[in-house]
């Protein structure tokens, strides 16, 4: 490569490589020195350092580990549900999809509206009197639940993610599916698969990598899920649906703690690269096969 | 006959699909056209007397909440940002393409930057606007719509431009021309079908932000996606829920619109982020 088109190469990505650092390598060093300083905002420019302490409270706080816990147990049970339902709808849809391509876009519809949009909706068709889903349990099996209270709170909000999210590994895993081979179907066929064994056998093996991809994006937006809870419930139902981006929040603008909040925002990073490590590790094995 | 039945099957599928996954939406609109008086005694789907009312209402309140004015933060900061995201992350994708250079950690840093909750940046991003004078304005609030964009949109460049023809490239060089003019007339025009596909993507994205918009703005700025919870507490006591209904109508209409003529687009650019990412 010639010197100058390296060097016109450097220029093409300074734009960029600029903003990044403005607006998310010099963020990164303000959370790294507050979470390592006693602050708040009377002496937000010259704060005051004090070691891990900041730390040492979060990982005290056992709120802190119940919004952990919320997070990922509402990440995992969420992309468990969307896969399985994205890859059964992907499938059994398929011929219709053949046929007319554009009845995805019906499906599709769900993940254009903005999810604290749909937490609102949510607190309209949920509402006791005016709601449409407790009038109609009501008509058919004469009683419904108290959806936002605390034993209903987490299945209902792991419905309202799922319903807005499957579109997405219905997405994925249809244009995976399609994907398939004609030719190795038939050759299967010849052998003497059919149905169910070539499901299992053919078609699941070759969607595996997208099966794998679906879920980990998947996991990857339930765990850092933030809008569709506030405005659904906010707080509510006793503090057992915040999440970790709630737990951040509420710590930051609610009680004000602002080393307590990037001290939490840290260790969220460090988790995040934690998952991240562990995913490009499983890939690349999975490379040469 | 085993295949009509299976066929018919599908399609019952297909329909129950729509209905419950489209359920918030079909409800809300449904509750948006019912008059408040019918709101309260009739929860169903049947509307018994449809009426505009709830609209005419919405735009008669905008002294107190403007729905105009929140939707046009929206449309001003999501146009801005995604512009933005699109005019920094085509050059890159191209040097990345075409002179190797920052493949290495650039490409890496934005496809990893999607993996991880933005509410850790949020914190010191507010703290940074309040020094600078950011905080509740259109252009603080799409510089960080572009932020949100980036990665995405960097992906799908990155990945279109390696596909191009070298050979068009190479004879517009020979005729002498430089770097930015062949991005401007040679490379741009070939990429129109992704500019539009991520351009389209990122705008949808960029209405439906939320949490940035509820940190960094307070009332000048206020996108609708934020915005519409304001017309929950609008009058005072209880909920008008038909005033509400369709306030969510219009803050969601932009975004399925071009979800419903751009499907495919959109489709065909999620996918490929996913998977190119």
């Amino acid at each position: 490569m010639p010197r100058t088109s390296r060097f016109e190469g450097r220029l093409l990505i300074a734009p960029l490589t600029a903003f990044l650092i403005a607006l998310l390598g010099f963020p990164l060093v303000l959370d790294l020195v507050y979470s390592i300083s006693r602050v708040g905002f009377e002496n937000i420019r010259a704060p005051e350092l004090i070691g891990f302490s900041n730390y040492a409270k979060a990982i005290a706080d056992p709120e802190f580990w119940a919004a952990a816990w919320f997070s990922l147990r509402f990440g995992l049970i969420v992309a468990v549900i969307q896969m399985v339902a994205g890859l059964a709808l992907a499938v059994f849809l398929a011929p219709l999809f053949a046929r007319r391509p554009w009845l995805i876009a019906l499906l599709m519809l769900p993940m254009m509206v903005a999810p604290a949009l749909v937490g609102l909706m949510y607190r309209l068709i949920l509402h006791e009197f005016v709601g449409a889903v407790p009038y109609y349990l009501l008509e058919w099996y004469g009683d419904f639940p108290a959806f936002l209270g605390r034993d209903w709170a987490f299945t209902t909000l792991v419905t309202v993610e799922t319903l807005q999210w499957t579109p997405f590994a219905l997405l994925i895993l249809h244009s995976s599916y399609a994907a398939i081979s004609p030719d190795v179907r038939e050759a299967a066929a010849l052998d003497g698969a059919r149905g169910r064994r070539l499901f299992l056998h053919i078609d699941l093996p070759l969607m595996l990598p997208a099966l794998g991809l679906t879920f980990f994006i998947r996991f990857i937006d339930s765990f850092r899920v933030f809008d569709n809870l506030y405005t659904l419930v906010g707080p509510g139902a006793g503090g057992s649906t915040t999440s970790m981006s709630i737990y951040i929040y509420q710590a930051f603008f609610k009680v004000g703690d602002i080393g307590l909040a990037v001290a939490a925002s840290m260790l969220l990073l460090a988790a995040s690269f934690a998952v991240l490590w562990a995913i490009n590790r499983l890939t690349a094995r999975k490379a040469p096969l | 006959m085993r295949k009509t039945v299976v066929d018919a099957l599908r399609w019952l599928v297909f329909a129950l699909a729509v209905i419950v996954l489209n359920f918030p939406v079909i409800a809300t609109l449904v509750t948006s056209l019912k008059s408040e008086a019918e709101i309260m005694t009739n929860a169903s789907l049947i509307i018994e007397t449809p009426t505009l009312a709830n609209y005419a209402a919405v735009f008669a309140m905008a002294d107190r909440f403007d729905i105009l004015h929140f939707l046009t933060n929206s449309l001003v900061a999501s146009l801005i940002g995604s512009a933005l995201a699109i005019a920094l992350a085509f050059p890159a994708a191209y040097a990345m393409a075409r002179f190797d250079v920052g493949r290495s950690w650039l490409l890496p840093l934005a496809v990893n930057l999607r993996a991880v909750p933005l509410i850790i940046f949020a914190i010191p991003i507010y703290l940074m606007y309040q020094q600078v004078g950011l905080l509740d304005t259109r252009f603080g609030l799409a510089l960080i719509l572009c932020l949100v964009n980036v990665p995405l949109v960097l992906v799908l460049f990155a990945s279109s431009i390696a596909d191009l023809p070298l050979e068009i490239e190479e004879a517009g060089r020979v005729d002498g021309a430089g770097t930015l003019r062949l991005l401007a007339y040679v490379v741009a025009p070939m990429s129109l079908n992704v500019v539009a596909a991520s351009s389209v993507l990122a705008f949808i994205y960029s209405w439906n932000e939320f949490l940035f918009g509820l940190m960094l703005t307070t009332n000048k700025a206020t996108p609708v996606s934020v915005g519409a919870s304001f017309f929950f507490a609008a009058s005072g006591g209880g909920v008008r829920w038909g005033v509400a209904a369709a306030v969510m109508i219009l803050a969601t209409l932009p975004p399925l619109v071009l979800g419903l003529l751009m499907y495919r687009q959109i489709g065909r650019s999620m996918t490929a982020g996913a998977v190119k990412g």
